[in-house]
């Protein structure tokens, strides 16, 4: 059975690096919709999973939270990006690009190009 | 840096668990009105909306079990979670659960005070710094391998060795006359010569002033300066620091106080508690043997001499470098040190070698191990009935899908409750038998000086008692938690008392049965035949008349008589007291037999003896006493005469031997007539002129021992004891000794005086009592729990059988045949038992013969005695729910599910 929400906890917590990067404060369904939006399926099922990784991103420092309103007027967990986790972001982008650059070319690499 | 950062915020969400979780319900819900509204306005209905949420959020129980495994400490809430569970099913069983704790306690309780007592004589280290690099430097002879040093091997090892960072003496703790103004009568105290060096080497700074300077060992009798103990100073001087430089008198001299030792250093000795300090080198004023010289004789050995071994040099290039330096004194010295070596000693084996009190401990301890095993066992026996009440529990919680590992956690942390309420309560039984015994340290120690029982719970003990708790814990615990996870889900789920066939399962709860009957028996054997031979040897007598006895000790080197002072001295009140009223006769004795003290040694050479080559003479036990003596004690002399007023110092020497002593070296002819020659074969001849019947010299449960006895007159002594037989009540004669004491010297203390017959009571039978009791109390406390043990087993086979014995006595059988079948195998096992512990009892019995005494072969009457006794009790324990079981109504007992 193919479980689409078995998404590399890494890569999940990256996305939810640069979610709050690129919008700022927002709450855990808003984290939700935007991974959705922008990552197709990925995220349909499952949300409950980035809960936990939230928990993780919160004691490791990198992002911090607090109540506040939501849309619908009630107490919601705001979650932001700490300086720490801007740096972090920058850090494992990098890391990111590089890795998938690497990946890339080998995917690209034919048989005479390694002759 | 991040993880520990993690832990750091996992460990606080711990702490507020609570919060969080609340936090997280929170948050679900509002993710989900979210979800909703935004369902809604997609046009869904609310129900399917609300739905279509909940789904897209996925499995929330499982989401939250991550979310808790992430944000604490997952080992530790199952821990405690394990734990409420565990209290929850212990308070279920109310009986149940004290019965085992009490167990437990008694166990872990004896174990823990025993062990207090084998690390008090034997383990504790030194109150010292790097007590482990002191060692014990001894002079070894073909009789001892435990003998002292003279003042001048001293200063040879001291000056003669390499391997060590500084070499130390002491002497003995003596009694010695302490008063703080010239007039006042002299109290006695224990004080305790030591060499220049003794504080410095060993690394102890005192509390006030300073430790003894070298120099102040140097020159006899010139330093005059005192150390005090720090419970002395505090008693004494109530804790004045101005008591540096003051002025005490001991034994009359006067010594000026130059310190005061730290708390922490009680001293060096395993009961003992010096309340001063002084040199070496005023031995003149402390030293007790008349006859030697203790500056300059070299077999005045009295000297006990240890060292701080240098880092780098191993014990083997110590003992070797002695062994050389004995040999040399020996060339050097044949009269002194002929046949004589050294060697060095751990602070273990200075204390295994040097008595042999440690052997009692072991015992005990072993004993007390005994009883922590049978409770173990018990207690497991206990858990794994109850365990298998829940079989059904266990069996729905595996199909529920637990892991067997987890509940086997489950159970051993039910285990190690129970063992820990157990230990808990063990520890303060510790602390009580603890107590108990310095509440008796009045009996064990009769001396003036100070002591203590050296037993007590310290650090060491309370983390031994609590690993032995964790260690109990597993022993009960692990068993059964492996037997009843391993259930048939199947018919577990379906009936409550799953029993699978087969004699598989029970095995392990006979073996229990079988082992405990073993070890109480055992025990049981052990503290009978302890109290049966104590009994023998106190039915046997001692020899010698204890009753109308008054006793009164004298000392006057402490009001500074000379030796011919204190010779006129005891001679007049010897006279004097001999006509006061009420005394029928007068004895004076240095030792009083089954007294504390030690009696001399004595070494001679029987004239005309073949010595052995290597030997220089022979060694016997000694005593000088005067006329009174033999008459006053009722010793009958068996032959020749004992002593007379016309025994002098001027007139021939003379010797009353025992009758042991006499068949010893003369066991064909008469020892009267014989002369010993004292020393050597060259040394003073003595005349043997009678032989007294032996009597126990030290304690009621010796063997015989050679013993001589020497006239007051030609072997003087300074300290004697006054024995006066009475025909009333001897203390009734206390006034009248003090009259005469008072013509004589009114500032002379009278020592110790009581009645014989109290002191005697309190050394030879209470003290050794409090051994027994103590074997006999972990016999029974044993036998308790074996019975406990057997009730159990029978009691649970039954319960187990109802069913079986049921569809018996529907089909014909009888009460007696239930009766049988039920009681059969309890009887094997007790059988097995028996025998198995006769055998162990035997050899307990053999050790305790070799170790402390000689009670002669195997004692049959104590086996007549406690194996049918055992037995019957441990059959009426199985007789009762036996006995029950036969009155199941079969109607009943089908039907119990």
């Amino acid at each position: 059975m193919k479980q689409k929400t078995d998404v590399p906890q890494g890569t999940l917590a990256l996305m939810v690096l640069k979610t709050l990067d690129v919008l700022g404060s927002l709450h855990g369904y808003g984290i939700a919709r935007r991974i959705e939006q922008i990552s197709g399926d990925l995220l349909a099922v499952n949300q409950g999973t980035l809960y936990p990784v939230l928990l993780k991103l919160e004691q490791e420092g990198v992002i911090a939270s607090e109540w506040g309103a939501s849309e619908n007027n009630r107490r919601a967990r705001f979650y932001r990006l700490t300086k720490e986790g801007r740096k972090q972001l920058q850090v494992e982008t990098q890391d990111w690009e590089q890795t998938a650059a690497i990946i890339g070319r080998f995917f690209e690499a034919k048989a005479e190009d390694l002759s | 840096m991040t993880s520990l950062r993690r832990f750091l915020a996992r460990l606080g969400n711990f702490v507020a668990r609570r919060g969080q979780d609340e936090r997280l319900s929170e948050e679900i819900q509002e993710h989900i009105a979210l979800q909703t509204a935004e369902n809604l306005r997609t046009g869904l209905s609310p129900v399917e909306a609300r739905r279509q949420a909940m789904l897209k959020f996925g499995g929330v129980e499982a989401m939250k079990q991550d979310y808790r495994a992430e944000g604490g400490l997952l080992f530790v809430e199952n821990f405690l979670q394990d734990l409420r569970f565990a209290i929850r099913s212990l308070r279920r069983t109310p009986g149940l659960t004290a019965f085992v704790v009490i167990t437990l306690a008694l166990g872990i309780g004896m174990t823990s005070a025993t062990f207090s007592m084998v690390d008090g004589l034997i383990f504790r280290p030194y109150p010292v710094p790097h007590p482990g690099n002191v060692v014990t430097l001894v002079s070894t002879t073909h009789d001892s391998p435990f003998d002292h040093f003279s003042f001048r091997e001293y200063l040879d090892i001291r000056d003669k060795t390499n391997s060590y960072d500084g070499v130390i003496a002491r002497a003995e703790m003596e009694a010695v006359g302490f008063s703080t103004e010239p007039a006042a009568t002299p109290r006695i105290k224990g004080g305790m010569m030591v060499s220049g060096n003794y504080f410095h080497v060993l690394g102890v700074e005192p509390r006030l002033g300073r430790g003894f300077r070298e120099d102040e060992d140097q020159v006899p009798g010139r330093n005059a300066v005192v150390v005090l103990g720090p419970d002395f100073w505090r008693h004494e001087f109530a804790s004045d620091p101005s008591v540096v430089g003051r002025t005490i008198r001991l034994n009359g001299a006067e010594f000026t106080v130059i310190g005061v030792a730290p708390d922490s250093f009680p001293g060096m000795l395993t009961f003992g508690i010096p309340d001063f300090y002084v040199p070496l080198a005023m031995a003149r004023v402390f030293t007790t043997n008349l006859q030697k010289n203790f500056f300059e004789d070299r077999d005045d050995r009295e000297l006990d001499v240890k060292a701080r071994l240098k880092s780098g040099t191993t014990l083997e290039q110590a003992r070797n470098e002695l062994a050389v330096l004995a040999q040399n004194l020996e060339r050097e010295h044949p009269k002194a040190n002929r046949g004589r070596g050294a060697t060095v000693y751990t602070l273990l084996q200075t204390r295994t070698i040097e008595d042999d009190n440690w052997k009692f401990g072991v015992i005990f301890v072993i004993l007390a191990l005994a009883v922590l095993l049978v409770a173990c066992t018990n207690v497991a026996g206990l858990l794994l009935s109850r365990a298998r009440h829940r079989t059904r529990e266990i069996a729905v919680r595996l199909a529920l899908g637990a892991g067997r590992f987890r509940l086997i956690r489950l159970l051993l942390t039910e285990s190690l409750i129970l063992a820990s309420l157990g230990g808990a309560a063990g520890i303060a039984i510790g602390y009580g038998v603890v107590e108990w015994f310095h509440s008796k340290e009045s009996i064990v120690f009769m001396t003036e000086l100070p002591a203590a029982v050296p037993f007590r719970m310290d650090t060491r003990i309370l983390l031994a008692s609590l690993a032995l708790s964790l260690l109990s814990a597993v022993l009960c615990g692990l068993a059964p938690a492996l037997q009843s996870t391993r259930v048939d889900l199947v018919s577990g789920l379906k009936s409550a008392e799953a029993d699978l066939p087969g004699r598989k399962r029970l095995w392990g709860r006979n073996v229990l049965v079988v082992a405990q009957v073993a070890t109480s028996l055992m025990l049981l054997t052990a503290s009978f035949l302890m109290a049966r031979s104590f009994q023998h040897s106190l039915l046997d007598g001692t020899g010698f008349t204890k009753d109308h006895l008054l006793m009164v000790k004298f000392d006057p080197r402490l009001v500074q008589y000379n030796a011919a002072q204190t010779q006129q001295f005891y001679k007049q009140l010897a006279e004097r007291v001999r006509e006061a009223p009420g005394v029928q006769s007068e004895a004076l004795t240095q030792n009083i037999p089954m007294g504390q003290d030690e009696f001399y040694g004595l070494a001679f050479v029987p004239d005309g003896f073949e010595m052995p080559k290597d030997r220089e003479n022979f060694n016997s036990t000694m005593d000088t006493v005067d006329e009174g003596y033999f008459v006053t004690l009722g010793i009958p002399i068996l032959r020749g005469r004992g002593f007379l007023a016309s025994d002098t110092a001027n007139a021939p020497r003379v010797a009353v031997v025992n009758e042991r002593f006499a068949k010893h070296y003369w066991p064909g002819g008469d020892a009267v007539g014989k002369y010993i020659r004292l020393d050597s074969r060259t040394g003073t001849p003595v005349e043997i002129v009678g032989v007294a019947q032996t009597i126990k010299y030290q304690s009621t449960m010796e063997k015989s021992i050679d013993f001589v006895y020497m006239p007051l007159a030609q072997h003087p002594i300074a300290r004697m004891v006054l024995m006066l037989r009475s025909s009333g009540d001897p203390l009734q004669l206390v006034q009248p000794v003090k009259d005469v004491v008072r013509t004589l010297d009114p500032n002379l203390p009278m020592l110790q005086t009581r009645s014989y017959e109290d002191l005697y009571l309190n050394a030879a039978v209470k003290g050794p009592g409090i051994a027994i009791q103590l074997v006999g109390t972990m016999g029974l406390v044993g036998l308790l729990m074996a019975i406990a043990g057997l009730y159990g087993l029978v009691a649970y086979n039954v319960s187990r059988r109802t069913r079986e014995i049921g569809i018996r006595i529907a089909l014909g059988a009888g009460q007696s045949d239930v009766l049988r079948l039920v009681m059969g195998k309890g009887l094997v096992l007790v059988g097995m038992g028996t025998a198995i512990g006769l055998a162990m009892g035997f050899a307990l019995e053999q050790l305790m013969n070799s170790m402390l005494f000689n009670a002669g072969g195997v004692d049959i009457v104590a086996y007549i005695i406690v194996v049918p006794s055992l037995f019957l009790v441990t059959m009426l324990a199985a007789y009762v729910p036996a006995r029950r079981a036969s009155r199941i109504a079969p109607t009943q007992a089908l039907r119990y599910e």
